[in-house]
């Protein structure tokens, strides 16, 4: 062990040369994706709105450790505010969509209250109840366009409009990163260990002064203003909304990414939220997918239109998470990563 | 106001619906008193035998009662074989993690049975109709609700019957009371968990069967009865299995007066509201203590 | 301002259902001192921990420190007046190391809220420095209890040993003036408890915290103590030095069990 050290290297984004560089790459990949693949626009898009998405709820379920099997619901609460914003009130969309984040973060907090007292099945059957209430009841405001929902078209700033697929998927790209890199940190800082220790053992958290009611809420407010950020770019992404979009099997296609990618791990809301979506978004053409598509040829298996699919082949993986390998994605990726640094032996 | 028979119809039909809820309700709490483990593939697996019972009758034109047995010994295989291949396996069992490998098994069982079975509405007929009726002191009753209110009620007195009166059921009770000292006893606390999941998989089917001819049979059958079944379940306190059938008929009970009185559009929000608000006041439901763990 | 004992507990009763943990416990400890509480399993000794931390709330009596009542506080509340404690069953974060487990002692000084934190993206943002000060002051309790190696770690993988010193880390990491040890020595080889005696009085000394100690090992007991109250059933048996607590007879029949 060194003598002398360097603290802030502990925490540091993007510590030491390969860190920046594998960064620097995968910030290029970004930039150049709508010139790589222009076919597949919508789906990156998509991964990014679901990315959001997967790092608020991984700060809540990984990091936190309280279930919610109800994230739909803020998405719904911020793709309706912002786009009521937009189209009723000529709010421009940077403000209509913040104005989103932070309602479905005050309805975090209402969720929050009933949430401190409760624990395992009782906080997973409270949030489920919440994000189908939420569900059904922004299908009967008047107003907001019933079961028929209502269309959006493009972003607009104010000064000028984003209508173009490549012009949205930058913006959501960009605050896809920008997110990215907060929840990063908040993770690694005094409120991500605070929430980590919550989750670990909430009675010797306290006793070290962390106010548990304060955290929990906390918590909820962050994963419920990602969620509701995100609500807003799907909405625009999609061009319209309808409440049938945030269907309960939607949650808890949200938690599967968290688990799936490895709970707790930013890199694993990533890989969680572009594995599920891709696989979601391709299935009824599982043939074609790599990996997958690979297996079922070799076992000549022709999966062309058959959905329900992807439903079987997500749960395995679930069950597989808990029975083989408790980080998911991320577990796997560290365990490659491990292999090759002592390679050969 | 409502006058006398209109309350006892209602009450009557809070019962046909509170036992279906009751019996998903059962079904969860069984596996939960023994291992503690929230099934969310309950309704799945339940929705799945029926599957099963729904080909054995059309596929197979085999009589009603060989179709419903064929898919109860299903839905005990399908129990055992889950906490036998996964339950026992888990590398790290939290309750996050059981939450997480029923989730997983939900999502196998509703693509399957999408991908089988197919998804469109099928009708699945019991031998008891759903328009026929009878008339029992002034309240109307379908032959179908009233074989569902019978066939819970059986099935209810059956399991408290197993549960108290049996050689396994007394094992099953010692084990989720202590289980070290059921083990010290010599009753493996693996066999009764495995027992726990058949017998629930087993009830869960019976409620399934029941409900489908209500609606029709498709993948999604049990999603809205097991949302209520789980909130039964939690109303009620898992760890009590009277509180469950008593939160079933109160849950069905609420959502039918507020469907009367208010509108039909909001009868689960409603109920949902009430489950959440009941729990805020008494975290572990009506009718359980609650545990506080010991430092 | 002598009148005013640094810690009291006075007449705290404690019932859960029909079995009473603790009945009108009364006690003070002076600053500075080892204070001992000995007793059978049973006796309601974690129960009084429970009762002061704010774990449970006693239902009658007052527990004040420095002058200041606590009683009834939340256990977060109760470590903002400088009162820490380890567990009888350890009590650490698993999935974290042993750095990160000493440094959530340092919770209560730190200041990073959300935004800053979300913002910690060079050496001289607010809370990159929050985080290197405090991750200083955290590296200076891994070398006074010589956890060194274990520094980067996860805690679910060092021994027992090490884990009960990591959690007695944690607890000095929030500065406290009082320390609550709830069988610190359980479990420990000889060895690691000839340690655990070395620092306890390092803590005392050097540090000046009071030490409240819940023991079962009467001879480090007699070893380390200032004075010691023995319980049972609750209540207090008798209260003293050394010399007095262990040959009262009372105690000795507590604790070999006659009758």
């Amino acid at each position: 062990m060194d003598m002398k050290r360097h603290h802030y290297e502990d925490v540091q984004f993007l510590h030491g040369w390969a860190n920046k560089f594998w960064f620097a790459v995968f910030v290029v990949l970004v930039i150049a994706a709508p010139y790589m693949f222009p076919a597949q626009l919508f789906l990156i898009s998509l991964i990014g709105v679901n990315i959001i998405i997967a790092l608020g709820l991984n700060i809540l379920t990984g990091n936190t450790g309280q279930i919610s099997l109800g994230h739909a619901g803020f998405v719904a609460i911020g793709a309706y505010t912002t786009v009521v914003l937009m189209q009723s009130w000529m709010i421009p969309f940077p403000a209509a969509l913040i104005a989103g984040g932070i309602l479905a973060m005050l309805f975090g907090v209402i969720l929050a209250l009933p949430a401190l007292r409760l624990e395992g099945p009782y906080l997973a059957i409270a949030t489920l109840a919440f994000g189908i209430a939420i569900k059904i009841i922004l299908g009967n405001i008047p107003g907001l366009g019933g079961h028929n929902g209502i269309s959006v078209i493009g972003m607009d700033l104010g000064f000028t409009m984003i209508t173009s697929e490549v012009g949205i998927y930058y913006v959501i790209a960009g605050i896809a990163l920008v997110m990215g890199i907060a929840a990063r940190n908040i993770v690694k800082s005094r409120v991500g260990r605070a929430f980590q220790a919550i989750r670990d053992s909430d009675i010797a958290a306290s006793a070290a002064g962390i106010n548990l009611a304060g955290y929990k809420t906390m918590s909820f407010m962050i994963s419920a203003f990602y969620a509701g950020i995100a609500g807003g770019l799907w909405a625009v992404l999609l061009g319209y909304i309808n409440p049938n979009m945030f269907e309960f099997v939607v949650s808890i296609e949200y938690f599967a990414m968290v688990v799936v990618g490895g709970l707790g791990f930013v890199a694993g809301s990533v890989m969680g939220a572009a594995a599920v979506t891709y696989l979601r978004v391709n299935s009824d053409n599982l043939n074609s997918v790599p990996v997958i598509g690979w297996l079922l040829d070799l076992m000549s298996i022709d999966l062309t239109v058959q959905t329900g699919v992807t439903w079987v082949i997500t749960g395995i993986v679930l069950i597989l998470v808990v029975v083989l390998e408790p980080l998911g994605l991320y577990g796997i990726w560290l365990r490659i990563k491990i292999y090759w640094r002592t390679w050969p032996f | 106001m409502m006058d006398f028979s209109e309350i006892v119809t209602l009450i009557v039909r809070s019962v046909e619906t509170g036992s279906i809820y009751a019996l998903v309700g059962l079904a969860m709490g069984i596996i939960y008193k023994a291992s503690e483990v929230p099934n969310f593939a309950q309704g799945e697996m339940a929705t799945f035998s029926t599957f099963i019972a729904f080909m054995v009758l059309t596929v197979h034109g085999a009589p009603f009662y060989v179709a419903f047995v064929v898919s109860l010994l299903f839905a005990y295989i399908l129990g055992i074989a889950f906490e036998f291949l996964c339950v026992r396996r888990a590398k790290n069992p939290t309750i996050l993690s059981m939450i997480i490998l029923t989730i997983g098994l939900q999502m196998v069982l509703y693509g399957l049975s999408g991908w089988v079975f197919g998804t469109e509405q099928r009708a699945f007929r019991l031998p008891f109709s759903q328009f026929e009726t009878v008339e029992i002191g002034g309240v109307v009753i379908s032959h179908l609700g009233l074989a569902t209110i019978i066939a819970s009620f059986v099935l209810m007195c059956l399991i408290y019957w197993f549960l108290e009166h049996t050689k396994t059921g007394l094992a099953m009770r010692a084990s989720q009371q202590n289980s070290m000292a059921a083990r010290i006893n010599g009753i493996s606390s693996n066999r009764v968990v495995n027992l726990s999941f058949g017998i629930s998989s087993i009830v869960g089917a019976i409620a399934a069967m029941l409900f489908a001819p209500i609606i029709t049979l498709s993948p999604d059958l049990m999603w809205d009865p097991l949302l209520k079944g789980f909130a039964a379940a939690v109303l009620g306190g898992f760890a009590s299995l009277p509180g469950i059938v008593f939160g079933g008929y109160i849950l069905a009970l609420i959502e039918n007066l507020f469907g009367l009185w208010f509108s039909l559009e909001y009868k689960s929000v409603v109920a949902m509201g009430i489950i959440v608000l009941v729990l805020y006041i008494k975290p572990s439901g009506l009718f359980s203590k609650h545990y506080q763990r010991k430092v | 301002m002598s009148n005013n004992p640094f810690f009291t507990v006075d007449k705290i009763s404690k019932s859960f259902g029909g079995l009473q943990a603790l009945k009108e416990l009364s006690f003070h400890v002076n600053k500075g001192e080892i204070y001992s509480v000995i007793g059978p399993n049973g006796a309601g000794k974690s129960t009084l921990f429970n009762c002061i931390n704010g774990i449970y709330k006693p239902d009658t009596g007052s527990v004040k420190i420095q002058g200041q009542e606590i009683t009834g506080l939340r256990p977060d509340q109760v470590a903002a007046h400088k009162i820490s404690r380890t567990f009888q069953n350890i009590e650490l974060f698993s999935n974290m190391t042993t750095m990160d487990n000493i440094l959530l002692g340092r919770h209560m000084h730190m200041k990073t809220g959300v935004f800053s934190a979300s913002a910690m993206l060079w050496k001289n943002s607010f809370s990159a420095k929050d985080e290197t000060e405090h991750r200083r002051k955290v590296d200076e309790i891994i070398d006074f209890l010589d956890l060194q190696a274990s520094r980067n770690k996860l805690v679910s993988q060092l021994p027992y040993g090490i884990q009960k010193i990591a959690e007695l880390g944690r607890a000095l990491a929030t500065e406290p003036e009082l320390l609550l040890l709830d069988e610190p020595a359980a479990g420990l080889t000889n060895e690691e408890r000839e340690d655990l005696i070395f620092w306890i009085r390092d803590i005392r000394d050097e540090l000046g915290i009071t030490i409240i100690l819940i023991e079962h090992n009467i001879q480090m007991v007699s070893e380390i103590s200032d004075r010691i109250i023995a319980i049972n059933f609750g209540k207090k048996l008798v209260e003293g030095t050394v010399q007095e607590v262990t040959n009262n007879p009372d105690v000795v029949r507590a604790y070999l069990g006659a009758d």
